[in-house]
């Protein structure tokens, strides 16, 4: 840089703030959410203490949300539209995926949450069938 | 410069910063009276590496339309937008309104999603992420560009861009 541009350079960063996306997208971190769902509803089975029990609802319920918030980002950030070649239902799993949320949130059933980590798994293979692991994640998937 | 001198007149002998103060006049005269841009989210108007010039001895919000400098809510980062509401605005949010306390600008981005998505980036972020901005966090108003050479000039105070 010659000796006038050093000087008239600026030294204050001024940002015109956007979100640079880092583009890490994975639906195990959907799944572990799903899956503490499924086994606080497991625990929930095991005890008649009101406390304990709702506990354990509130913990449900915020897991559940963190479902719903990382199936989102898969939905909106991770999914394009050419991957609808791929996976041309791609809209309805995850439709079926976000009600499935919801219903876990509201429902003691064991079944209900099995139903949400089986869609997961088909969210999964989306994610895969797109070239997900080598596209997204730094070094794959680890294991 | 009778404005001007009030204005000095009532930074110095204003009871100095706090919560929703601006800063008094002698910390703000410590600038920065320039600063390099970064990031896409005012584009077309100011882009990425633009070299401006800022006047930090501005103590309130600007008119709307006004280009401002300010410490970003939550990261204390200086990041630049375009005052849309003034204090005691009412500005469209969420399906809804908002009216600003007596403190606050609203301040949003002049590109789209859209428009910076095609650069690259994931979004704007601005008044619709973070919220009304309090005039404490103001450093200056944005007022010329003195590089890059081709687009040297004032930096025209346009309308507030969808507020």
């Amino acid at each position: 840089m010659s000796l006038i541009s050093r000087l008239l350079a600026p030294k204050a960063t001024a940002h015109a703030h956007c979100d640079l996306p880092c583009g890490v997208y994975d639906p195990e971190q959907a799944r572990i959410e799903a899956e503490s769902c499924y086994r606080i509803i497991q625990k929930l089975s095991t005890s008649e203490d009101a406390a304990f029990r709702t506990r354990a609802i509130a913990i449900k319920e915020r897991q559940a949300d963190l479902v719903k918030h990382h199936l989102d980002t898969l939905w909106h950030d991770y999914f394009k539209p050419e991957h609808l070649e791929a996976v041309p239902n791609l809209h309805q799993l995850f439709w079926d995926a976000a009600k499935q949320v919801s219903k876990v949130k509201a429902s003691s059933s064991l079944e209900d949450a099995q139903k949400l980590l089986d869609l997961i798994n088909e969210v999964d293979a989306a994610w895969k069938a797109t070239g997900g692991p080598s596209k997204t994640r730094v070094a794959g998937r680890p294991g | 410069m009778k404005t001007g001198l009030r204005r000095v007149w009532r930074a110095a002998s204003g009871p100095g910063s706090g919560p929703g103060r601006p800063e008094p006049l002698a910390a703000r005269l410590r600038g920065p009276w320039r600063v390099a841009v970064a990031e896409a989210s005012m584009t077309p108007s100011i882009e990425a590496g633009d070299w401006l010039l800022v006047d930090p001895t501005i103590a309130r919000w600007p008119r709307r339309g006004a280009v401002v400098v300010f410490r970003e809510p939550g990261s204390d980062v200086l990041a630049i937008k375009r005052v849309a509401g003034r204090p005691g605005d009412v500005v469209p949010f969420a399906g809804s309104y908002l009216q600003l306390a007596e403190d606050e600008a609203w301040l949003l981005s002049d590109a789209t999603d859209e428009d910076v998505a095609a650069l690259g980036f994931g979004g704007v972020v601005d008044s619709r992420r973070y919220g009304p901005v309090p005039v404490s966090a103001l450093v200056g108003r944005v007022w010329f560009r003195y590089a890059p050479l081709a687009r040297i000039g004032r930096i025209p105070q346009g309308p507030a861009t969808r507020t």
